[in-house]
């Protein structure tokens, strides 16, 4: 991803950090959850104690596991995809296909995030306990956080497909060759190359 | 218009924006969302004062999706069997494995190779995902296996190859993903994999072994390591054998109770191995970097899996599988041989697609197909087409498609596997580790032949647990 | 007019009075109303009410105790020692819960009609070791069951453990639960049976409650003729579904014999004094809670106790 002093590419260097964010969040929810387990196990098997609730929290963490990263990963262009077609692409024609794509995603989105906060808006209810309108199974505890998550995550991520959209678009008007605030369109030889440096290092 | 032509069309266009490069999970949510409002509306007779009701109706069920479907606990294992190899890797567990690989059985023709094949078979025990392994494996054992005068290609095509076995062998984040998509055991599948994936390294082994004897430069035998240095080798690789036992005992203890769930299984392996890395000199930067690695592939699964599954949402709404199922089974052919066609289809899609896409968008319509073939979800063994009752039937056949995806990893032109070994190294090009990797295809086919042949390999272990 | 109609896993005894239900009503219509029923297409059971509330289908099943916060009226119906005997009381019970104002006032915050319900038999264990028919025994147990009823089995010192219904059979067999509290058909299709040495006949602590749901909107744009098929169609489905369902008993006994499972006849008084111990404070901890929400907790609660009380001196 290039950067430099435009606007675009600064309103890019301010969603990152949100979105890093994000992700952390994403990787220190599974790493509890490896806590979570051995603790539930170990209270089960020395202690005749297990953790009551231990599927209800699970449950409730899992969005924030699966979802919260969204952007992140769309920000770098980790979503996988066929590119037999786009890969083969350049200049122009390459920024078209590639602006297309993004609005089609946006229009998906903005439907999710709207769908996803009615979701979440018909199990809040402030009138009762705890806002609580719908419940887990086992403890009882309010399933409105867990499905606040998606409507946010999801937020973010029509940030990130307008920068994008814009971004394509900019190079597609200008017929720019490196725009900025885009993911870079890597060939498959890159991408590996990518993903195998991402273990570099540590031996 | 009927609902299955509506079915069709959306689906036809799915395969146009995936081929078009536009990202499969979304490609998927925007078909299935796009499908559900036509179909709603073309209930209301395209009233055009409708369309608004259509469209909500359809916003509602496909923003529902994500946050329905993503939050069930056994899906908790896709991340905790990725971090499990991030973390093995910091644990260096990759090193010690094929340290004591080699000091073992390196002795043999073509020993280096061999000793290659079993440590990534070891190293499949503690990693859930294919492509990691190769990456690994090209920088440790390309090296070694150079300096004794192997081909290079040769070696390059052993590390491609031996990588796809960790999709087998249990961890594997894509057997959880076919148990959750065709709703079946995860731990009956995990224990499926574990003979074929052994049994696919032996293939390897021998290959290795028949090509070392044949022609002779190809790869010496390695010897001269003691006794003493075979045994010294074992305890850093030891975490490993503490990881496979802890899975096998929390999805089937042989010797009476099992410990757990599967789901916990995974927790406490990964917890042993985050131990290990701590003790090998893993730091915070390190494990946060393996959490921001986790958590990105992770997301990546996940987004293709509430993709594919509002998608799933609107062919039940369209009622395409069932279609496509009663059109399966009124064809005049042999039930085996449609399932060698759907596996011969799945070898070619495989050839352009990733494998956990291409199993996502397929499996919803051709499970169903696969199981009406066999007799229904519900058939006993004696009543069905390929001897076996309904819930075996779903076990192999995820076996054979993982194996399948497994294949595609390593055939051109985007063998996943391959790229990734070439791209570690710099002394090799992608048709370097095409050309090597080229006779692991014939090691392949033998063992899908032997598995369609013989379901026995399959099913011996997962029949154990009832 | 076609409906969809969403419930899940695969057609058993649970759901055959929704399938009796869509084929009388297409009988009496000759075909022009029919009901075209989803095992798990188009929803995920939890979100069988919000898909009513939506409009993605127009009929559906669910259980007051996947949420009880969704459907806090029915979860009466879920309290435990109830002393509900049989299915015919089950029936009568949810009956008159659901006709009550504040049951289908919080249905209609979802767009929803209660339809019928799906009785269901008390949730007894089966476990594995030795029986376990003294209440002191039940301390420590780890039990797999939800709501109420775990309630119920922790006031008497055991340890509810959450596994899904799904996970149950391996949950016994690991040992991480000794017993599990299902209905006998969960017992049967779960396999829970085969890892049993023994079941309580008469613990009868309670069960769930699952009632059939309608779309309000879709119900009242139904024509006169329509609609009153389906109402004349309901008590004629739920008699199919319990003369189906006393079949299913019926075999149930064979079972036991057949997979070596004892039947453990509890002592009445240890059933009194769980009930003292557990029922009680659930019940009491209940009505305040709705109370406190503005709720006529119990309002509901008498009218249940009356109820069964008029369906035993009935005789069923
Ligand atoms: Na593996
Ligand atoms: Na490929």
């Amino acid at each position: 991803m290039l950067e430099d002093s435009s606007l675009l590419s600064k309103l890019d260097r301010m969603l990152l950090p949100i979105e890093r964010f994000c992700a952390l969040l994403s990787g220190l929810a599974i790493f509890s959850l490896m806590f979570l387990a051995a603790y539930s196990v170990t209270g089960r098997k020395f202690f005749a104690s297990p953790m009551m609730g231990y599927v209800d929290y699970i449950e409730a963490a899992m969005p924030i596991i699966a979802i919260m990263g969204v952007s992140y990963v769309q920000r770098d262009g980790t979503h996988i995809r066929m590119d037999m077609l786009v890969g083969n692409l350049k200049g122009r024609l390459l920024w078209l296909f590639e602006l297309i794509s993004i609005l089609l995603i946006l229009v998906l989105i903005v439907a999710l995030t709207w769908g996803a906060w009615e979701h979440f808006d018909r199990s809040f209810d402030c009138a009762r306990p705890l806002c609580s309108r719908d419940s887990s199974i086992d403890v009882g505890i309010p399933i409105w956080p867990s499905k606040l998550v998606v409507p946010i995550a999801f937020g973010v991520l029509v940030l990130r497909l307008l920068l994008q959209a814009w971004g394509y678009g900019r190079a597609l008007i200008l017929g720019l060759e490196n725009p900025v605030a885009v993911p870079l369109n890597l060939s498959i030889a890159e991408q590996a190359r990518l993903e195998a440096d991402a273990l570099e290092g540590a031996d | 218009m009927e609902p299955i032509e509506i079915g069709i069309w959306t689906s036809a266009g799915l395969l146009l924006m995936v081929v078009l490069g536009m990202r499969v999970a979304f490609a998927a949510g925007l078909a299935g969302f796009v499908g559900l409002v036509w179909l709603r509306w073309n209930g209301f007779d395209y009233d055009p004062a409708r369309f608004g009701k259509s469209l909500e109706i359809s916003v509602k069920i496909a923003g529902l999706t994500p946050h329905s479907k993503v939050s069930a606990q056994v899906l908790s294992l896709i991340p905790v069997f990725i971090m499990i190899g991030y973390l093995a890797y910091y644990a260096k567990l990759t090193t010690a494995l094929f340290e004591a690989a080699k000091r073992w059985v390196a002795w043999v023709p073509g020993g280096l190779a061999v000793s290659t094949v079993f440590a990534t078979a070891g190293f499949a025990a503690v990693s859930g995902a294919s492509v990691a392994t190769a990456a690994v494996f090209a920088r440790i054992a390309i090296p070694e296996m150079l300096k004794i005068g192997y081909n290079k290609q040769f070696a390059a095509g052993v590390v491609a190859a031996g990588g796809t076995l960790a999709s087998l062998i249990p961890p594997s984040a894509i057997l959880v993903i076919y148990a959750i998509i065709v709703e079946q055991d995860v731990g009956k599948l995990l224990l499926a994999g574990f003979i074929p994936g052994a049994f696919s390294a032996i293939v390897y082994a021998i290959l290795i072994i028949s090509i070392a004897v044949v022609f002779k430069n190809v790869g010496p035998p390695v010897s001269g390591f003691t006794w003493k240095e075979r045994f010294a080798s074992l305890p850093p690789a030891m975490p490993i054998f503490a990881v496979v036992v802890i899975i096998i005992f929390f999805v089937y203890n042989p010797f009476g109770d099992a410990w757990g769930t599967p789901t916990e299984g995974g927790a406490v392996g990964a917890f042993i191995v985050f131990l290990m890395a701590l003790y090998r000199g893993m730091r915070w930067g390190q494990l946060k970097e393996a959490l921001l690695e986790t958590a990105k592939l992770t997301v990546m699964i996940f987004t293709i899996i509430w993709g594919v599954l509002i998608y799933v949402r609107f062919l039940g709404f369209a009622e395409l599988p069932e279609a496509f199922a009663d059109w399966i089974t009124s064809l005049e052919m042999s039930p085996l041989l449609i399932l060698i066609c759907i596996l011969l289809a799945y070898a070619v899609l495989g050839m352009f697609m990733d494998a956990i896409g291409m199993l996502l968008l397929t499996l919803p319509v051709v499970y169903p197909a696969v199981m009406a073939l066999n007799g229904g979800e519900f058939v006993s063994a004696a009543d069905s087409a390929f001897g076996m009752s309904g819930t075996m039937c779903a076990i192999w056949f995820g076996i054979l498609v993982v194996k399948m995806a497994e294949f595609c990893l390593i055939t051109p032109p985007i063998g996943l596997n391959c790229f990734v070994v070439a791209g570690v190294r710099d002394d090799l090009s992608v048709q370097d580790v095409f050309k090597g990797v080229t006779p692991f295809f014939v090691a392949d086919a033998v063992t899908i032949a032997l598995l369609v042949a013989f379901p026995g390999i399959v099913l011996w272990l997962p029949s154990l647990a009832g | 007019t076609e409906w969809n109609v969403s419930v899940w896993g695969k057609r058993r005894a649970f759901t055959e009075h929704i399938e009796k239900l869509a084929e009388l009503v297409s009988e009496k219509t000759g075909g022009d109303f029919t009901m075209n029923v989803s095992y798990g297409g188009l929803s995920k059971n939890r979100e069988n009410l919000d898909g009513i509330s939506i409009g993605a289908f127009e009929m559906a099943q669910f259980c007051a105790g996947y949420h009880r916060d969704k459907n806090r009226v029915v979860t009466v119906l879920e309290l435990p020692f109830l002393g509900v005997e049989n299915l015919e009381q089950e029936r009568a019970v949810s009956k008159a819960v659901y006709s009550h104002p504040a049951a289908a006032e919080e249905m209609a915050q979802w767009n929803a009609k209660l339809l019928m319900t799906s009785p269901m038999p008390q949730y007894n264990l089966v476990g594995t070791g030795e029986p376990r028919d003294e209440l002191a025994e039940f301390e420590g147990m780890r039990v797999r069951a939800t709501g109420g009823l775990g309630q119920a089995f922790e006031a008497v010192g055991a340890v509810p453990t959450s596994v899904t219904a799904t996970e149950a059979y391996q949950a016994m067999e690991s040992g991480v639960v000794d017993t599990v509290a299902f209905a006998q058909h969960a017992h049967l299709s779960f396999g829970t049976i085969n890892q049993a040495d023994w079941w309580t006949a008469n613990l009868n602590p309670g069960t769930v409650n699952c009632p059939v749901v309608v779309n309000i909107d879709a119900y009242e744009s139904l024509s006169d003729e329509h609609r009153e098929a389906l109402d004349s169609s309901i008590e004629e489905a739920l008699d199919h579904y319990l003369a189906n369902y006393a079949d299913l008993l019926k075999r149930w006994d064979s079972v036991l014999e057949e997979k070596g499972v004892q039947k453990v006849v509890l002592a009445p008084e240890v059933i009194e004094e769980f009930r003292a111990k557990a029922a009680v404070p659930i019940r009491d901890k209940w009505i305040a809670d709705m109370e406190a929400q503005g709720l006529p907790g119990q309002e509901l609660y008498d009218l249940v106790v009356k109820t069964l009380e008029e369906a035993k001196m009935g005789g069923s």
